[in-house]
């Protein structure tokens, strides 16, 4: 019987244990570490480690303007970056979720920008807002072009919605589609016959229908927003005077560029409360908004 | 030919419209490749004037593009390699056992599902570099795979739920080893998910930036395609008749593979989220 059991279990670390050995070393390891770091302050390098308590985390919500900064324009970003995408990409999953040839190149079409690389996105833009801009300066003489979009604070929000949007549709639009798709076509049939008009088969029957795929579209989106991480270190770095740090971008700019490993830490494990409350509190919402059909 | 024209969609009609426009950015960088400074500035919608691959093959020689697209395929090929290998086995044994061990394993796996990356990443560096990996490309290749294990392990999780178990429990009794019962009755029929979870990894793998600037910093020999742009012509952007060549370049393998892999792309996506 014992021997049997033993067998059982070496079966089931040959066929778990390499994966969460990957996975240990990559993810859950380094979350610890964090935990251990965040009461510290250390630069990351040197032995000198000093034990601060709580320090750190009461820093943060009393001296630090940047973080807090931070969190404004990350709040900023999520609120036009949810609504723009969201209503968007229900705009083209709409139409684009009959079946046929032409939508599916539409579908296409919409989610190429999804499939390429922060790089590829970030220099694209920079060269259209860039050189583009200039040319098309020359061309017409418009002065809305001859702004400066990357090197302006106000302006370069603009452009970090603008690209954010633009790449993610795609992704967006399929979740709608699929929503849109599971719609039981009886009961958009019935209600034409009853003769609602289209607006009001979209706002009675569709729309209720689909707000499963739209609760999970607001989600990811916003989680996304709250996030945002990647572009600002691709395109702006934070840029111009510190306009675009998002609290994500603080804390790896707390950690590589001033060297307060101890303080990033921290930072980062209020960022982790901060987008599990978010995550929660929506999630209840628009569960309690979905209809059964 | 009336009816047909008449079954047309006018909303289609506009929506198919804009997304040509919505990949006009692409097109703008497709045509400009091919032009020097001056014509980009004179007019940077025209067509250019010669389509030769002059920057094209400077581009290639410069900045080694043989070792960059090797660097990166070796990347994709190999994490995907390990992740095809062990995220099915793992997600097939957690679904199959009950116990508090199974609970435990697939809560590891799942936890940074659940916490951003930025609450891990500061440390991951550390770590790597502790185990003098940092810099390296086997230490980019494990915590890439690292990276890419928990969703895979997720989606295929949640799709063994839905095979049956009794063939397993035929092979078995027809006295087959729990390894062959394995790879021989139950990967084959995980073929569907295997798929979508291989292409979406090599995707991602291909156009990653952000794991690969961290774990290999500045090392040139580790670099993968996006990185080496990036850190070519971030800090250069004057220089875009060498940076457009580029991201073209870097672009292409992922374009191809979107236009023969497109169901599995864009399907992955709602086979992950809404049914999962």
């Amino acid at each position: 019987m014992k021997a049997r059991k033993i067998k059982e279990l070496l079966i089931f670390a040959l066929f778990v244990f390499p994966a969460v050995a990957f996975v240990l070393f990559a993810t859950d390891i380094p979350f610890v570490m964090n935990l251990y770091y965040s009461v510290f302050d250390w630069n990351g390098i040197g032995k000198n480690m000093k034990f601060v308590g709580l320090d750190n985390f009461i820093k943060i919500f009393t001296n630090d303007r940047l973080f807090w900064q931070g969190v404004r324009f990350t709040l900023k970003f999520a609120v036009f970056y949810v609504i723009i995408v969201n209503i968007i990409s229900l705009a083209i999953a709409l139409p684009l979720s009959r079946p046929g040839r032409t939508s599916s190149f539409g579908r296409a079409f919409y989610y190429i920008p999804y499939i390429i690389s922060l790089t590829t996105l970030s220099l694209l833009w920079k060269f259209i807002f860039g050189p583009g801009f200039e040319s098309l300066y020359n061309l017409t003489g418009w002065e809305f072009f001859n702004w400066s979009w990357v090197g302006t604070p106000k302006l370069v929000f603009y452009v970090i919605i603008i690209m954010t949007v633009w790449q993610n549709v795609g992704f967006y639009m399929v979740n709608y589609i699929a929503g849109i798709i599971a719609v039981p076509r009886e009961l958009m049939e019935a209600a034409r016959i009853d003769g609602a008009s289209s607006f009001q088969v979209l706002r009675k029957i569709t729309l209720p229908l689909i707000m499963p795929a739209a609760s999970i579209c607001m989600l990811t989106s916003l989680t996304f927003a709250f996030k945002l991480f990647d572009i600002i270190m691709v395109f702006t770095k934070g840029g111009p005077a510190n306009s675009t740090i998002t609290v994500a971008y603080n804390i790896y700019r707390e950690a590589f560029t001033k060297s307060n490993y101890g303080m990033a830490t921290a930072k980062s494990l209020v960022f982790v409360v901060f987008v599990l409350m978010v995550t929660v509190v929506q999630l209840k919402i628009t569960k309690s908004r979905e209809v059964e059909a | 030919m009336m009816k047909k024209l008449r079954k047309i969609n006018p909303l289609l009609i506009i929506v198919l419209v804009c997304s040509v426009f919505w990949l006009m950015p692409l097109a703008l960088i497709f045509i400009n490749s091919f032009k020097p400074h001056n014509d980009i500035i004179m007019d940077f919608l025209a067509l250019p004037k010669s389509w030769s691959l002059d920057m094209y093959i400077e581009t290639w020689v410069m900045f080694e593009f043989p070792r960059l697209v090797g660097n990166t395929l070796l990347y994709t090929v190999s994490s995907i390699a390990v992740v095809a290998l062990l995220a099915p086995m793992a997600a097939y044994k957690l679904a199959r056992t009950k116990d508090r061990l199974s609970k435990v394993c697939f809560g590891l796996i799942i936890m940074p599902m659940m916490v951003p990356f930025q609450s891990y990443m500061i440390s991951l560096t550390r770590l790597t570099a502790n185990v003098n990996l940092s810099g390296t490309r086997l230490g980019y290749i494990m915590v890439n795979i690292g990276l890419l294990m928990p969703l895979a392990v997720y989606m295929i999780h949640g799709f063994v739920k839905n095979v049956p178990i009794e063939l397993e429990e035929c092979a078995r009794i027809d006295g087959a080893s729990r390894i062959r019962t394995y790879f021989n009755i139950v990967l084959p029929l995980l073929k569907p998910i295997l798929t979508t979870v291989v292409v979406l990894d090599a995707l991602a793998t291909w156009n990653d930036i952000i794991t690969n600037q961290l774990i290999v910093g500045g090392k040139q020999q580790a670099m993968n395609i996006s990185s080496a742009l990036y850190m070519q012509f971030s800090a250069n952007t004057s220089d875009w008749e060498h940076a457009l060549p580029g991201i073209v370049m870097s672009m292409i393998p992922a374009l191809i593979f979107f236009v023969f892999m497109q169901k599995h792309i864009m399907g992955g996506i709602t086979d992950g989220a809404v049914k999962g």
